[in-house]
């Protein structure tokens, strides 16, 4: 029996992180990827804001 | 204070003044199915000087100015609208960067064929696809380019394979 290739089956070359993340943004639509963005680009804001009022809030 | 970005207000601003307009950049890439992060939206638009009429109208409505170090205020012109280069502007919809021409001197007719029109749920837009992002991002050579190519790869190697019949 021929060894599997992973090509032909349809799997991932490589085994990694990034492969999972790219399988779950593939399955979303391209207006869901876009939220994906806006989403962390809103919590970055989030933490930079909590930041920034937790030093000020320093005594 | 700048204003953070907020992708799709920025997009429904140009979509309603109908600039003929490319997205490409990070958010081209993640919209093509790429799991990064941007926090500007790059577009590359038409430059004849009915289409640099609407953009003007666009930037102006998103209160466009160039991201300038010394906080000078200074906004974008027709002329330099009309020319090749690159505007890097703060709008109250978030970083967004105007640019003429990407990799070796590509612009709007040249990026066309390929890109497509994608809807956003309502929203279509023009978006350059993840191949043409990834030949002029390795034509631009820079370090911040290189650094997401691979990326990139894998991503458009994943997308081939979920189109695979």
């Amino acid at each position: 029996m021929e060894p599997r290739d992973p090509a032909a089956a349809g799997d991932f070359r490589e085994l990694d992180g990034n492969d999972s993340l790219i399988r779950w943004m593939m399955s979303l639509s391209p207006a869901e990827r876009l939220q994906v963005l806006q989403g962390f680009v809103d919590s970055i804001g989030e933490f930079v804001r909590d930041q920034s009022t937790a030093i000020q809030r320093r005594p | 204070m700048t204003s953070p970005p907020r992708f799709k207000d920025a997009l429904e601003v140009f979509a309603r003044h109908h600039v003929d307009l490319i997205v490409v950049g990070g958010v081209a890439a993640v919209i093509g199915g790429a799991p990064l992060a941007t926090f500007d939206l790059d577009v590359v638009h038409a430059r004849n000087s009915a289409n640099l009429d609407r953009l003007r109208n666009a930037l102006d409505e998103l209160d466009a100015r160039y991201r300038d170090p010394a906080g000078r205020l200074l906004r974008p012109d027709a002329s330099g609208l009309a020319g090749t280069g690159h505007h890097l502007l703060q709008t109250r919809c978030g970083p967004v960067d105007v640019l003429g021409a990407i990799g070796r001197g590509r612009t709007y007719e040249d990026l066309l064929s390929d890109s497509a029109a994608i809807d956003l749920d309502g929203l279509t837009i023009r978006v350059l696809g993840l191949a043409a992002l990834i030949q002029t991002k390795e034509e631009a050579g820079r370090d911040k380019d290189r650094a997401v190519l691979e990326l990139l790869r894998q991503a458009l190697r994943g997308s081939a394979r979920l189109e695979r019949p």
